[in-house]
């Protein structure tokens, strides 16, 4: 039996938003500790990490280890029925194809439950390997997601570089170029606020901005995002989900052409 | 004509083996194209209201319309090909290409006789059985690929074999081409349906070798004594027996030799003097070309080139051509995005827990009933 509830749906709405567009399905693999997603899209450029904590859960109980694989465009649906404020327990039975959703409204008088088909899903785990990272950026999300925004609209790829005097990000195609430059702050007043940059050796990279605006979907989630960056090794965008978990999303970078 | 009835075998028995995937995934991947299967391919394929499209002095030129327009396609997404070209054919094929050669004839006699009829569905149906790829066809395909910049490899023999070997090798990725038996070659990964037009939709197919194999539940060269049953291009195959048969049999005994030797052969006939040694020999040690001696460069398009082949006499439309040159040179510029596959390593695959889990089910409930049987009998 599998059971974890979560006092307000808009958690679990918001994780969806933020890998249904990457991710066309996934498997949920839960344990006593929590919940757990990993998974690469279809290209393989990009992963997603999810962890969700069995402590940030309001009620959870896992009494064997089940992996649940999910259409994550059928689950999107589905949670959009549920209520920001509605109560979302998801239940399982053991070895069971369904998973159901029950939504409860916050004054208990409107109960709606929906039961979704699991899919069976051949799927790669990866290793991930712990990596100290030369630069590590953290600044607000919605900060990020505005760069992002704006500068795809310059070039198919940004270049991301981070020195000394702080993190510039930059875009050039055929309408010109643009160039965004974050400065540490000086004084940190609110935390949430602050750009703050950790710096062994300065490294500059290029991603794809059409990932990396698939990543700031998780803005919502944290007011804060991490970026951590080494030489020739994917980029890591971290959002901490408050008192539960995170999410991570790997990217790897677009890399010189050598022999063509 | 590939080996009759795999891709449909592994559909049914290792559908694990089999990938549906977008075309866009293949990006800065090299693949290795059958030149003669697809060039075959447009001949069929690329016509305006039934006729093949021709040059003035009609010529046809179907297929450079096709080589071109569907290779700027794979190029924009950022796939790298290399075309390879078929040499001689392996004197054991000569069976089969004389049977081929009966097949056009009977074709050419329908078709004259629908003309004589004048039934134009027919004259259509048998007009394309007749399609040859000809030599011309392919020195005029090898100048194209040359104009745009795009390698392409002489195989000594036969093209799937040579293409396996750049797999092999590690010079390509994949192998494109409809033919199933790049696979029997030793071919890791197979595409199917990736020169096809964008207008079908159809998703690519990827056929992974190791996959194919743990599915069917065979070693490599079992796998070449399947497909020899299954019926391939350089010797006959054992009538009545078919490709549900094919697998029992070689499942059970694991070769050709043990085979013969295990089922009634007057049931069964063999074909006369059977030489499905040689054929292994082919798929184990085919005539190909050393990988390593094999340079694959691609170069910026040659426009100026591209526009005096393919326009004034081949009638292409110059503004399209120059297009089409840019595009190409545009996809030379820039940097190719990086894959994580390189980064991460692969810790488990979990093939299907669930489906275990099911089998394990299965299993217990069996126990559980006969447990049941003999629980009731002593009341």
């Amino acid at each position: 039996m599998f059971e974890a509830r979560l006092l307000r749906s808009s958690i679990l709405k918001k994780v969806l938003e933020a890998i249904k567009d990457l991710l066309t399905q996934a498997t949920f693999d839960c344990d006593d500790n929590g919940i757990q997603l990993q998974a690469m899209d279809n290209s393989h450029v990009s992963l997603v990490s999810l962890t969700l904590r069995a402590d940030g859960f309001d009620k959870y109980r896992c009494d064997r280890n089940i992996s649940m694989g999910m259409n994550l465009g059928s689950m999107s649906k589905i949670l959009k029925c549920a209520g920001d404020k509605d109560t979302v327990t998801m239940k399982a039975q053991d070895n069971a194809d369904t998973v159901t959703f029950v939504f409860e409204s916050p004054n208990q008088e409107k109960v709606s439950d929906y039961e979704m088909k699991l899919m069976n899903l051949d799927l790669e785990h990866l290793g991930i390997p712990e990596t100290e990272y030369s630069c590590t950026i953290r600044m607000p999300s919605a900060e990020f997601a505005r760069i992002c925004r704006d500068l795809s609209q310059f070039g198919e790829s940004m270049v991301i570089s981070c020195t000394k005097e702080g993190v510039k990000f930059s875009a050039s195609g055929d309408i010109g170029s643009a160039n965004v430059k974050l400065a540490q702050t000086a004084s940190i007043d609110k935390e949430e606020e602050a750009v703050v940059i950790e710096m062994d050796e300065p490294v500059t990279l290029t991603f794809a901005c059409q990932y990396l605006n698939y990543f700031t979907k998780a803005t919502s989630l944290s007011p804060q995002v991490q970026l951590s960056m080494s030489a020739d090794v994917p980029l890591v965008v971290e959002y901490r989900i408050p008192d539960i978990g995170h999410i991570r999303y790997y990217l790897a970078p677009k890399i010189e052409e050598d022999d063509s | 004509m590939g080996i009759l009835g795999l891709s449909k075998l592994i559909a049914d028995i290792a559908p694990q083996a089999v990938k549906e995937m977008e075309i866009k995934n293949y990006f800065g991947r090299k693949v290795a194209i059958d030149a003669s299967m697809s060039l075959y391919q447009f001949l069929i394929a690329v016509r305006s209201e039934g006729a093949q499209l021709t040059s003035v002095d009609g010529e046809t030129t179907s297929h450079l319309m096709g080589t071109f327009y569907r290779t700027i396609r794979l190029v924009e997404n950022g796939i790298k090909p290399v075309y390879v070209f078929d040499g001689k054919p392996p004197d054991m094929k000569s069976h089969q290409l004389n049977k081929r050669a009966e097949r056009r004839e009977e074709a050419e006699k329908e078709l004259q006789k629908a003309t004589e009829s004048g039934d134009t569905a027919s004259i259509e149906k048998f007009n394309r059985r007749l399609v040859k790829v000809t030599k011309q066809h392919g020195e005029e395909a090898r100048q194209l690929l040359k104009l745009m910049g795009v390698p392409v490899v002489e195989a000594p023999c036969e093209a799937e074999a040579q293409c396996a070997q750049l797999v092999k090798a590690g010079k390509v990725y994949a192998v494109a081409t409809e033919d199933m038996d790049a696979l029997t070659f030793g071919a890791d990964v197979l595409l199917r349906h990736l020169t096809f037009s964008e207008a079908r939709k159809m998703p690519v197919q990827e056929f992974h070798l190791n996959h194919v194999l743990s599915g069917l539940e065979l070693n490599h060269k079992e796998f070449i004594d399947l497909c020899i049953l299954l019926g391939c291009d350089y010797c006959g195959s054992i009538r009545g027996i078919g490709p549900k048969r094919a697998i029992e049999l070689i499942k059970q005994h694991r070769s050709i030799e043990q085979v013969l030797h295990n089922i009634d052969t007057k049931k069964y006939q063999p074909p006369e003097n059977w030489d499905f040694e040689n054929a292994r020999r082919l798929f184990v040690e085919p005539e190909v070309a050393d990988a390593k001696d094999i340079e694959l460069k691609w170069c910026d398009p040659d426009e100026e080139g591209l526009v005096k082949f393919l326009c004034g006499d081949k009638q292409f439309n110059e503004e399209r051509v120059r297009n089409g040159a840019k595009k190409l040179m545009k996809a030379r510029t820039g940097t190719t995005q990086g894959r994580l596959d390189g980064f991460f390593k692969v810790l488990s695959t979990t093939p299907n827990p669930k489906r275990k889990a099911e089998e394990e089910k299965k299993n217990a409930n069996k126990k559980a009933k006969t447990g049941g049987g003999r629980g009731r009998k002593p009341k």
